[in-house]
């Protein structure tokens, strides 16, 4: 299990590696040059210059690679050119509102969706089921800006319940995890149907039931474990988008995190933290993928790793 | 678990505490757009970061809500007429943030600082025509420059040339632009992720000033949700507001909407060099063809006035030139006139935000109605910034239409003209993207820079006005108004007409 761990973790390091370059060459061929959009529309050349000298643009492009690939491998990300602050110091800043966001996104999604997503499958044809799938593609439906608005509107302008946006107590929290969630959620209960309802024509379902296993037992443990492995997937999948920061609930809500963050340095051509944040997210996917893995084999003991 | 239960119930009370207390009290709360780039006067070239370096720092000179020149840390100055020589008096008894004294010494190291190259510093520019900074005595600086530039002053009132504390300079290098220290009646607290804090200055030299205690920038993308946040109460002032949105804030009881014009003209800039745009007849026609009223009701909902200059009206030395109404036949008889007389292909490029798509579109169909098929192009602004610039020769340049704007940052009608209609002006030295050349007006924008004579240079810029006017390089459009909205709590708080939030010594919240 230890060796299989370490043997998982070097392998990222090829992944990293290329996803270096790859984006060190995309961000470097966009259109448009960084020193002019620091400086601004009316800057002089003499300006531009001296930013493009500040930001080290004015080296050549191999140069710039090996520059940044050896600041890299010491762990040193360099400075933003929009702030001056360390790229450390200024994803540091985003990382854990992000987290905490996504995390309780996707608490409340994952339990709601499954359980949803078990309901209709074991009620399947019948009004529940249906009203599930209406449920189901509103969620998916309802865009999240909108929803967002319209949950200002009721919850905190209307009612003064909650604050429109920002960071800070745990009422923050409620309504841009709300909105955050309800895609996830809805995802998670269609997702959840087909499995289960897939693993109920196993012919294993079937011999649980002549045998006379209770039907609580078939669902919860026959069904519902077996069913759980693609659900897992997907729950893994979407951590790993959402940890890359919701730019549209960050957007609404006002919230501090990563996806505005790249936003932002995109829009500025910000090479560090760009380069920097996509390490990052490639870094939480191949995180996320391993731990994936090791769910399986809690799920179900047949699965071995090795 | 009953006692995680109490620790949960107990963690949540006190953030509902906290979260009530930061209401209460002189506490001021700006809802803005992005977040910052900065505080370093010296490194700045957003409004944003600018309106909230101008709470901390002060100016020997600046520009009031009116754009007006008004001493701040300097009592007087006194210039040569060559206008290559100025004397300012400082004010006696100011103390910087970190409780350094302020006189003449740190004005000349401020001044030093931000000119010199090896700084690497934006504002550099500011600074070209000093030749160098003496401090004379304890409260007098003299400056001296290497040619006449009649506005010198106004150069000075730029947020660029705001005085830094030489001490935090020394303390923190680079790092200052998160370290401000200045004069002004805000001191820095914190700024973190979206969030700026500023306190009152207790030791500010204007007696019982600053009347509010704290000021938050804080930083609300969505127009929505700014909007939402100045009606709980959360925000006491906002901008921008969307021109859409100015109707349904201006029936609250509780709200005032600030509405007033900007310095910020938007204009077309037809590719002067360029067929079919080097005919004046094809330029002139374009501008009967466009409905400015119209163009304003659809685009701004009626929140801007039409341009009747190729300056804005607030910028000082404007002159009323007239208009060119909307008048499709004649536009339709200029172009058959011109050979035209089925229009032609074009495109038009420009930015890629709502106003500007919504602009774009408007601009189209007007055109459409004379026969001009234009394609909308709108960019991305990394895209659109290279495609503007990025050009070394006039005939390289792939932009033949720009949809754009200008706003004058230093207040001055060099700067409000040169950047843009002055032919030393093409890009990529500066932002002169008509590609407009004229002897005259070249020779009238430098007049009104070569004399700190105010009767001298209204006639020069009078004269570049009208011969700018004349030959219609642009489709003059509008100038937009700021759109801001605040709690009736607040006073002294605006938008200044170069679209940066400010807040008077002695604004008050209740």
């Amino acid at each position: 299990m230890f060796d299989y761990l370490i043997r998982r973790l070097v392998g990222t390091i090829p992944v990293l590696l290329a996803v270096s370059v790859i984006v060190f060459l995309f961000v470097h061929l966009l259109p448009g040059d960084p020193a002019r959009l620091v400086a601004g529309p009316d800057a002089s050349l003499q300006d531009i210059a001296a930013v493009r000298a500040e930001m080290g643009l004015d080296q050549p492009l191999p140069a710039q690679y090996l520059h940044y690939l050896g600041q890299t491998v010491q762990l040193h990300w360099g400075r933003s050119i929009k702030t001056h602050q360390t790229v450390a110091e200024l994803i540091g800043e985003r990382f854990m509102p992000t987290l905490l966001l996504t995390v309780f996104a996707m608490l409340w999604s994952v339990i709601a969706g499954v359980a949803i997503g078990v309901l209709s499958g074991v009620k399947r044809g019948r009004w529940v089921d249906r009203s599930a799938i209406v449920l189901a593609i509103s969620g998916v439906s309802f865009p999240g800006f909108w929803l967002g608005l319209l949950l200002i509107d009721l919850f905190s302008v209307r009612l003064g319940w909650l604050p429109t946006g920002g960071y800070g107590s745990w009422q923050h929290f409620v309504l841009p995890a709300f909105t955050l969630g309800v895609g996830v959620a809805a995802v998670m209960a269609r997702f959840t149907r087909s499995a289960f309802v897939e693993v109920t024509a196993e012919d294993y379902v079937r011999t649980a039931r002549a045998k006379g296993v209770p039907e609580r037992g078939v669902v919860w443990k026959h069904t519902l474990r077996n069913a759980l492995i693609p659900v897992i997937t997907l729950a893994g999948l979407q951590f790993g988008f959402l940890l890359g920061g919701a730019i549209v609930v960050e957007t609404v809500f006002a919230w501090p995190g990563l996806g505005r963050l790249l936003v932002d340095s995109v829009a500025y051509r910000d090479y560090p933290v760009i380069q920097a944040e996509i390490l990052l997210f490639s870094f939480e996917f191949v995180l996320i993928n391993l731990i994936v893995d090791l769910l399986y084999g809690l799920v179900n003991p047949e699965i071995r790793l090795r | 678990m009953p006692r995680l239960l109490t620790r949960l119930l107990l963690g949540a009370s006190l953030m509902f505490a906290a979260s009530g207390a930061a209401l209460a009290g002189k506490d001021l709360v700006v809802g803005v757009p992005d977040n910052l780039t900065g505080l370093d006067p010296a490194d700045l070239n957003d409004n944003l970061s600018q309106s909230a370096a101008r709470l901390m720092f002060e100016g020997l000179y600046m520009l009031d809500e009116n754009m007006k020149l008004q001493p701040q840390l300097a009592g007087s100055f006194e210039a040569n007429e060559e206008a290559t020589q100025f004397i300012f008096h400082l004010r006696k008894g100011v103390t910087f943030h970190d409780g350094t004294p302020f006189n003449a010494v740190a004005v000349k190291a401020s001044f030093d600082r931000a000119g010199n190259p090896a700084n690497h510093l934006k504002r550099q520019s500011l600074f070209v025509m000093i030749d160098h900074t003496d401090a004379v005595d304890d409260y007098t600086v003299k400056v001296v420059l290497k040619y006449p530039f009649g506005a010198f002053v106004n150069d000075i009132a730029h947020i660029g040339a705001l005085i830094v504390s030489p001490k935090s300079v020394q303390d923190f290098g680079k790092e200052v632009t998160r370290h401000p220290s200045g004069t002004g009646p805000y001191e820095f607290v914190s700024w973190t992720a979206d969030t700026l804090k500023m306190k009152k200055n207790e030791h500010y030299w204007k007696p019982g000033l600053p009347k509010i205690d704290t000021i938050t920038y804080r930083s609300v993308p969505e127009n929505g949700a700014r909007i939402a946040m100045l009606q709980t109460g959360e925000a006491q002032f906002i901008y921008p507001v969307p021109p859409e949105m100015i109707k349904s804030l201006q029936n609250s009881p509780t709200i005032t909407v600030f509405d007033e014009p900007s310095i910020l003209v938007r204009y077309i800039a037809l590719n002067n060099l360029r067929k079919p745009f080097d005919d004046p007849r094809v330029r002139l026609a374009l501008n009967y063809a466009v409905d400015k009223q119209a163009f304003i009701k659809v685009v701004f909902s009626g929140h801007a006035d039409p341009m009747d200059s190729p300056m804005p009206q607030l910028l000082g030395f404007y002159q009323k030139q007239g208009s060119y109404p909307y008048d499709p036949a004649k536009a339709k008889a200029l172009l058959a006139e011109a050979g035209y007389p089925n229009g032609f292909e074009t495109t038009l490029t420009g930015a890629s935000n709502t106003l500007a798509q919504r602009g774009m579109q408007f601009i189209q169909q007007q055109l459409a109605a004379v026969g001009v098929t234009a394609k909308v192009e709108p960019l991305e602004a990394g895209v659109l910034t290279d495609k503007m610039f990025n050009v070394q020769k006039p005939e390289d340049a792939s932009i033949v239409m720009l949809y754009g704007g200008w706003s004058s940052s230093t207040g001055d009608a060099d700067w409000g003209m040169r950047p843009m209609l002055y032919t030393k002006a093409f890009p990529p030295v500066l932002a002169n993207l008509a590609w407009y050349s004229n002897k005259m007006t070249d020779a009238a924008i430098e007049e009104g820079l070569s004399t700190t004579d105010p009767t001298k240079r209204a006639a020069a810029y009078a004269k570049a006005q009208a011969q700018v006017w004349k030959d219609v390089p642009w489709i003059f459009l509008s100038v937009d108004h700021d759109l801001a909205a605040y709690s009736k709590k607040l006073t002294g708080a605006s938008m200044r007409p170069d679209q940066q939030f400010h807040l008077t010594a002695d604004a008050t919240l209740n």
